[in-house]
């Protein structure tokens, strides 16, 4: 969980920046804090906006892109300091990055107080309609008398307090989660998917038309993207972008990434169009889903996009029918997400599976045989997105090995059930349903297992 | 007989004038416009016949720092002297953020580091806002502010001055449109200078004030 802190002060010598590095070494393990420079910003004027300036521009681009906020207040004169309260004006009056974020207060003082009443009057300050953070509730850390509190180390001496600290922390990390759960614009049916991409997300590129067919030259000289020779850290290795082009676009699959706006952002452009299995241009990069699917495909998308953002699925395949037995086009969805699992978008991956297919049973001196079970369970894994057409390529498959038998036909069963509700049918088709429901898989294989 | 009375009259007039309490009011904000500085402006000339009302800006001070050398700026240490020599300060706040604006707690802090013009020191609060409150919270934690042990000021208790809709608040030269508003400012000015006089009497604690406000060092344990 990535945290910033901010420390209320900027006197040389601070024990609440103190505390707030304290709180980064010694709960590593818990939370990532990085602690936040407020000393170059101005004071607070509204005739003299100094919004883009680079201490608040620096400040607005942490903040938004924390998971939380940790403020270590001093009192002074009964209340936080005007260097902090300076900095809360500037980030409430023509940016707002504390709106929605989850922040934990502390103080440390001086004196036996421990910040009681700064901490009251910041907690106010952070929940007026300009700044509308979320404070959490209770669980206040007071440290007073702190010219005493800490060893020559800069760690807390006493241990009850530090596991007080580390019980707050705790419950801050889980508040975190809760509230960013509450912020996460989260659909409640598939139909409120905006393909158009019209809300905002951290990562989106603001002032560059969507649309555009140069949308990535602009879009990256907006954010100062590195390119070519610049190396890039990953998880886990090190690449030149250079080197990470040439990765994605040697791969044997098909990649698009769509983020979690519905913005198409990205593929690996190792093939013109048309030979593509699923073609894209180099001017749909960038494009809002809506410009990229038909409108007949809307619905769809819409469920599957909807589906692996609410975790009912992390991922769903779909074959592509009548391509003839050579091919097995597959396309697959999977959800992306951050270790805090939230959703970050699809990886949508693009293959044929028969030249794999045909290399393997070679290989092994092997060839397909049509089993009669495995319809039921082919046709199961893809009920929520195209039953339909996957069923008829299994057919188109199934050539290559021995001839199909009628039983295979998934829906000749429940056709006939419905044709002759004799109370026979309907008996067999209830308990054939109810077997169903219990391995939860959707109606239309009743007739398949019924079969069986 | 009838100029005699009115030798007296005049007289008494005269002598008012040369007790007139003098004043320190001290503008909440930074900002090229403020409403806040127009009300203060408008109890100078309002009240010019019963108090000189010296209006005085906190603007351009630099970010308080907590300096080890205790330096304070000297621009601050010019209004220090002001509040110093005068018989009371009204000071007039915005509200930012539900509170007092950084540039006025900034002006606070520097007040009271190592100097302490307020212990003791008459005050009135006022302020406005553009929308219905009227900086009711900004003045709330004022108050809290102006209590604490280095500030020490003696605030003028039950008494509240919100000015709102401030926008729309004066003509074009710069008067109070609002009667009713006017009236209870007035009262509360005149309350005020009362207030003023008696607070000249609660002097008793006023050097062991001094002294705590001195002691109240940041370096104490």
């Amino acid at each position: 969980m990535k945290l910033v802190g901010i420390a209320g002060s900027v006197a040389d010598h601070s024990y609440n920046r103190m505390l707030l590095k304290f709180i980064a070494n010694h709960f590593s393990d818990t939370v990532d804090l990085e602690i936040l420079d407020i000393n170059d910003v101005p004071m607070f004027n509204q005739s003299d906006d100094q919004t883009d300036s680079e201490p608040i521009a620096y400040l607005t681009r942490k903040i938004s892109q924390a998971d939380g906020v940790i403020i270590a207040t001093p009192e002074h004169n009964h209340t936080l300091t005007a260097s902090l309260k300076s900095v809360i004006e500037w980030l409430s009056f023509n940016v707002h990055p504390f709106s929605d974020k989850p922040v934990m207060i502390v103080g440390a003082s001086y004196y036996d107080q421990g910040s009681s009443r700064a901490q009251l009057m910041l907690r106010q300050i952070l929940e007026s309609p300009g700044v509308n953070a979320i404070v959490m509730p209770g669980n206040e850390f007071l440290l007073a008398d702190v010219k005493q509190a800490f060893d020559e180390n800069d760690n807390l001496k006493d241990a009850n307090t530090v596991k007080f600290l580390g019980s707050t922390l705790d419950k801050f990390v889980k508040f975190v989660r809760v509230i960013n759960m509450l912020n996460e614009p989260q659909p409640t049916s598939a139909e409120d998917e905006d393909l158009t991409a019209s809300s905002k997300i951290d990562t989106t590129v603001e002032g560059v038309d969507m649309g555009a067919d140069d949308w990535v030259e602009q879009a990256a000289k907006k954010v100062n993207a590195v390119e070519g020779d610049t190396y890039v850290k990953l998880d886990r290795g090190l690449l030149t972008v250079d080197q990470l082009n040439a990765f994605l676009n040697s791969m044997p699959i098909e990649l698009t990434y769509a983020d979690s706006n519905n913005q198409f952002i990205y593929y690996n452009h190792m093939l013109p169009a048309d030979k593509m299995l699923a073609p894209r241009t180099p001017a749909q990069a960038g494009d809002p889903m809506s410009m990229v699917h038909p409108a007949r495909a809307v619905k769809h998308v819409k469920e599957v996009i909807h589906m692996l953002r609410t975790g009912q699925r992390d991922e769903i395949k779909m074959p592509v029918p009548g391509n003839g037995p050579d091919k097995y086009i597959l396309h697959a969805y999977r959800a992306m997400r951050d270790s805090e699992n939230k959703y970050l978008g699809i990886n949508e991956y693009v293959e044929d599976l028969m030249p794999m297919i045909k290399w393997y049973l070679a290989k092994t001196g092997q060839k397909l045989v049509d089993d009669p079970d495995a319809v039921t369970g082919a046709s199961a894994e893809t009920t929520d997105a195209s039953t339909g057409a996957s069923s008829a390529n299994e057919r188109t498959v199934a050539p290559v090995a021995a001839p199909a038998t009628p039983e295979t036909d998934a829906s000749t069963g429940a056709s006939e059930d419905e044709e002759e509700p004799t109370s026979v049918a309907s008996a067999e088709s209830i308990s054939a349903s109810t077997e169903t429901a219990a391995d939860s898989e959707p109606d239309d294989v009743t007739g398949a297992s019924e079969d069986e | 007989m009838n100029d005699i009375a009115q030798m007296t009259i005049k007289f008494t007039e005269i002598e008012g004038i040369f007790n007139m309490n003098k004043y320190i009011a001290l503008v909440g904000t930074n900002s090229d416009k403020s409403t806040n500085r127009e009300l203060l402006q408008f109890m100078k000339r309002h009240y010019a016949d019963q108090a000189d009302i010296e209006v005085v800006e906190i603007k351009g001070l630099p970010v308080f720092n907590k300096p080890d050398n205790m330096k304070v700026p000297d621009a601050a240490l010019a209004i220090a002297d002001k509040i110093d020599q005068s018989d009371g300060v009204i000071i007039s706040t915005p509200e930012y953020d539900h509170s007092v604006p950084a540039a006025l707690m900034n002006a606070l802090e520097w007040l009271s580091y190592g100097i302490h013009p307020f212990v003791d020191k008459p005050v009135m609060i006022t302020g406005s806002s553009y929308g219905s409150l009227g900086s009711s919270r900004a003045q709330g934690h004022l108050r809290i502010i102006l209590d604490s042990p280095e500030l020490r000021a003696r605030i003028m208790p039950s008494s509240e001055f919100l000015l709102d809709h401030s926008l729309q608040a004066f003509d074009d030269d710069g008067n109070l449109l609002d009667q009713e508003k006017l009236s209870k400012l007035d009262g509360l000015f005149a309350d005020f200078q009362t207030f003023v006089g008696l607070a000249k009497q609660l002097n008793h604690a006023t050097s062991i004030n001094r002294q705590e406000a001195s002691d109240y060092s940041w370096d104490k344990q």
